[in-house]
């Protein structure tokens, strides 16, 4: 029976906008980086975790986490990815570049742009830095990039 | 104390990369399959869970209103689980938990997903899917995040390239003999190896497709099953488990190292009374939606030792006529990976298990069989073990 129907295709789309709050953690870390180009965690008090980005509270042990501590901009690039995909599923000639970057003073890290390199010149491991935009918003992108470390 | 609960069923049907069904008529087909093939009437059903892991892929979000005609669920019992991929998964172990709590003695699982219809790419959909503060800006997206993790297992087990090519070349060939099949075909190392990187060390053919498709499993109670079948395939064990939705907050933070795969794997390992899966376990459907990640999760289900996967796939032990098959049905790479529907490897273990498996059936006694889901911001597992007593 299927094969006596042509398909048809209705077009359509959904959108939705939204206006999110930041959250009590979101809020301080970007009114921090924002104002004072700072990063900051949250400190667990019982097991002593800083975490970036900040939670108000420890997953592991599940109490109030209410102590806040500036960490570095520098640290430790976990690992990277260098994709050619573009976000519209497109094939990119030049690929982009994202790392996850731990910082020194934090059990934590972000997720970011690496910037001022190529693949050939990262290695897991090595010591990184934030680059910060010089007029900021107070979201995650007023790090423009981690590079490494010079 | 919990009732056993045997698999009486399983309902297939083609995957393909554009269905003209929708989600209710592909739910539709795949429900009367498993009828058909247990020569069960409908109102045999009495409860139905559904599962599918992406809302906005459905032309709806509270997509799972549209499965209850489909599969005779009106007026009855019906309940959603959604773990994202691992949904294939933690879905039919919400069934088995209905059949195993006494309530209900016959149960049906649906799961799928109907990923051909967002526009320009399915991207589209899984780009919404991450933290909208301190991640989505960032532009990171599922191929991108494949060659973060890729990149730290490679470098922590010391895999290669080579060895991942070897898993496509594996799945994409033995889909060839799998009649529901989206993509089987025969390819070479070479034609891994030098089609375009989607992130390093992940290549377009380490991936699995975009896939429509739907699956169902039905379970049934100790009580009754002896009604339909002489050779029931009972649930041996079930695990399940998240990992934090932040990277650094896993609970290891080097993510090159599936800590809660490892842990869901040993929760069904141990309800079953496995002790050592490499040997006790005959055939393993394992989800695969990169090569990467069959690797993983054939280390976390213990069918190898840890840092073992490199050496599984190079001495062909995960082969179809391999001393312990992988994806002998071609997995997600080979047949297609409709999310909610990668049920679809827990159908095959099934079918493997009762000798029906046509021509991708192992050429061996298969009497355990064990399948797994995983998914979410690479942080779920869904483990289930199936065999005979």
């Amino acid at each position: 029976m299927e094969k006596q129907v042509e398909q048809i295709n209705l077009k359509g789309s959904i959108n939705i906008n939204y206006e999110w709050t930041a959250g009590i953690a979101g809020s301080r870390f970007f009114h921090e980086l924002k104002d004072h180009k700072r990063i900051m965690g949250t400190k667990c008090p019982k097991c002593n975790r800083v975490m970036v980005p900040p939670r108000i509270f420890c997953e592991e042990c599940f109490i109030d986490a209410t102590e806040w501590v500036e960490v570095s901009s520098q640290g430790e690039l976990v690992t990277f990815g260098d994709s050619y995909l573009g976000t519209d599923g497109s094939m990119l000639e030049k690929p982009w570049i994202l790392g996850i970057i731990k910082l020194d003073g934090a059990d934590g890290g972000l997720v970011h742009f690496i910037g001022e390199a190529e693949p050939k010149d990262l290695n897991l491991g090595m010591k990184m830095e934030a680059v910060f935009k010089d007029e900021r918003e107070g979201n995650i992108l007023d790090i423009k990039y981690f590079r490494p470390l010079k | 104390m919990a009732k056993r609960v045997a698999i009486v069923s399983v309902g297939m049907d083609k995957f393909k990369g554009r269905k003209i069904e929708t989600a209710e008529e592909m739910i539709y087909k795949v429900a009367k399959n498993a009828l058909n093939r247990a020569k069960l009437p409908p109102e045999a059903i009495e409860a139905v869970v559904y599962g599918c892991a992406v809302d906005a892929f459905t032309a709806t979000t509270a997509a799972e209103k549209v499965t209850i005609g489909g599969s005779n669920a009106r007026l009855k019992p019906t309940m959603r689980s959604c773990t994202s991929g691992s949904t294939a998964i933690s879905s039919p172990i919400l069934a088995y938990y209905h059949v195993a709590s006494g309530l209900h003695n016959m149960v049906m699982s649906v799961g799928f997903e109907k990923m051909s219809e967002c526009r320009p790419h399915a991207q589209h959909v899984f780009n919404t899917v991450y933290d909208e503060f301190f991640v989505r800006p960032i532009g990171l997206n599922v191929p991108i995040q494949c060659g973060l993790e890729a990149r730290r297992f490679l470098h922590r087990y010391g895999h290669t390239e080579h060895q991942m090519a070897k898993v496509s070349v594996k799945n994409h060939g033995n889909a060839l003999d799998n009649p529901y099949a989206q993509r089987g075909k025969k390819v070479t190392i070479d034609d891994v190896m030098s089609s375009p990187y989607i992130s390093w060390p992940v290549k377009i053919m380490d991936t699995s497709p975009t896939t429509d498709g739907a699956r169902a499993v039905i379970f049934a109670s100790e009580d009754m099953v002896y009604e339909i079948t002489d050779d029931p395939v009972w649930v041996k064990g079930v695990g399940h488990c998240g990992d934090s939705v932040w990277f650094m907050g896993r609970n290891n933070s080097d993510l090159g190292r599936l800590d809660y795969a490892y842990k869901a794997a040993q929760e069904a390992y141990h309800m079953a009374g496995i002790e050592d899966p490499s040997k006790e376990i005959d055939v393993a459907e394992v989800y695969d939606p990169f090569t990467f990640k069959e690797m993983q999760h054939v280390e976390a289900l213990g069918l190898c030792p840890e840092g073992g996967a490199g050496r599984m796939i190079d001495e062909g032990i995960s082969l179809r006529e391999g001393k312990l098959p992988v994806n002998p049905s071609g997995g997600l790479i080979g047949e297609g990976n409709p999310i909610g529907a990668g049920m679809s490897r827990l159908c095959w273990a099934w079918l493997q298990i009762k000798g029906q498996a046509g021509d991708c059936q192992v050429p061996k006694e298969v009497n355990t069989a064990v399948c797994n889901g995983w998914g979410g911001m690479y942080q779920y597992n869904a483990v289930m073990v199936i065999g005979r007593d």
